[in-house]
């Protein structure tokens, strides 16, 4: 039981810390705010969707890195279709996001 | 080259000569991948270097670090990747007092060939990461994990050092827009070669990820078959609120050297994620944990105590991949409390193996 009671503990001091900092926005707001400081290229549909793959794929354990070529992206995508488990479709989105 | 290959007598010679063939034919498969699938298959160098200074108790100690990532994709299903790590501790000869002197050491973190069959299944044979719950495979390396030390629980469903040496079936069962269900199940062999250890055990993760929500769910379990056999097993939850810049993690691990759990929180000081402004490169973290002492085990690296810690840690993401971080941890048990402090300097990099045309 105490470490139930502890994990309840641990859960409610991170809730509280979520609802003391927390400012919700959407996230095509959020998607908006990121392209903005991507050398102002527009985004096309296919962007925001491996944004948005990045996100829920890559984005759990890491930011995403700052600087990337198209000569990098294949070994880095197969790289993390056996980390992630990605489909081949959601790797080429997020390929085509990193290095358009 | 050619007689002493051809003389088994001759065990040094030949395993001489037997290395020199491994490494002609893995060049010769890497350029010949290279060539064929053209410019976009180039093999790429990345990883991390860092500087980490600590004190633990009193006791300061500081340990540059390096940890490179080689990946190697041939054609469309084939992979190699590798990730090594070579360390250095340089501490007082007298823990607290005392010149300083140092010592360094290499490990290979995983060296490993994958076949990705389709989405369901990939193939990985060689050195890998130990996929029990989420610590392990996914926060060990250097530029990702929040906090510099690894959680009380880390070495339970990891022996005997993190990497397997075998083989591991991997993918996704089942992939709906609303969810997934993933899953790895391995085996690993006992090897007992310095920076190459393995423990003999089997075992397997599976989890249950809601995208939409950011919502992850898994369990683990190891049956550890070497000297005395036991099971390890697991728990781990991830969520990410795709409206909120913030990371909470936790894993839950039991094993008969005892059980305990962390909880981790990490936030952008933004409202979004990926904020360039200085108040978005901020990030702060914090961790609590608890472990509970069982059936005392000689090397499964386990308190011998009950254990409490909680970390309080500060991040800066820096322009060009360089990362600046800090953290205060409390260490509360019966053997003594303590404080534990890091600072760190991380720089991530990456770049293609070879030089070539940019495109």
């Amino acid at each position: 039981m105490k470490i139930v009671r502890n994990l309840a503990f641990g859960v409610l001091f991170l809730t509280g810390t979520v609802a003391l900092f927390a400012r919700p926005q959407s996230l095509s707001t959020s998607a908006q705010s990121h392209s903005s400081s991507k050398s102002g290229a527009a985004r096309t549909a296919d962007n925001r969707e491996g944004e948005r793959k990045f996100q829920e794929n890559c984005g759990r354990c890491h930011t995403e890195p700052q600087a990337i070529s198209p000569r990098e992206t294949k070994a880095v995508m197969q790289h993390m279709r056996v980390r992630a488990s990605l489909s081949a479709e959601d790797a080429e989105l997020i390929r085509r996001f990193l290095a358009p | 080259m050619n007689s002493n290959c051809s003389s088994r007598g001759k065990d040094a010679a030949w395993k001489e000569c037997m290395m020199k063939r491994l490494l002609g034919i893995l060049f010769a498969v890497l350029w010949m991948a290279w060539n064929a699938g053209a410019q976009e298959n180039v093999p790429v160098l990345s990883g991390a270097a860092a500087f980490v200074g600590t004190n633990n108790q009193g006791v300061p100690f500081f340990q540059p670090v390096l940890s490179p990532v080689l990946v190697a994709p041939i054609g469309d299903h084939w992979v190699i990747e590798s990730r090594g790590l070579i360390q250095g501790v340089i501490f007082r000869e007298n823990g607290k007092s005392g010149p300083y002197q140092g010592q360094f050491a290499a490990s290979l973190d995983y060296l490993q060939v994958d076949y990705i069959a389709n989405p369901h299944l990939t193939v990985t044979a060689g050195r890998f990461l130990t996929p029990f719950d989420m610590y392990n495979e996914r926060f060990t390396a250097l530029w990702i994990r929040n906090l510099q030390d690894p959680p009380i629980i880390y070495t339970i469903g990891t022996r005997t050092s993190a990497s397997s040496n075998g083989g591991m079936l991997r993918g996704v069962v089942l992939s709906r827009p609303n969810f997934n269900l993933n899953y790895a199940a391995y085996f690993s062999v006992s090897q007992t070669t310095e920076n190459l250890q393995a423990g003999r055990a089997v075992g397997g993760r599976v989890g249950f990820f809601v995208p939409h929500q950011g919502v992850e769910l898994g369990v683990s379990y190891q049956r550890f078959l070497q000297g005395t056999n036991y099971n390890a097993s697991g728990m781990y939850f991830s969520w990410q609120p795709p409206q909120v810049p913030l990371d909470v993690r936790a894993e839950y691990a039991h094993s008969p050297g005892g059980q305990g759990y962390w909880l981790e929180g990490a936030m952008h000081f933004a409202g979004s994620r990926g904020s360039t402004s200085w108040i978005g490169r901020l990030q702060g973290i914090a961790r609590v944990q608890q472990f509970f002492a069982g059936t005392f085990q000689p090397q499964n690296l386990l308190p011998s105590v009950d254990t409490n810690r909680f970390d309080l840690g500060l991040n800066y993401y820096l322009p060009h991949d360089v990362r600046i971080n800090g953290s205060y941890g409390r260490k509360y048990s019966s053997l003594g409390n303590g404080n534990i402090w890091n600072v760190q300097i991380t720089y991530r990099f990456l770049f293609p193996a070879w030089p070539g045309e940019h495109k």
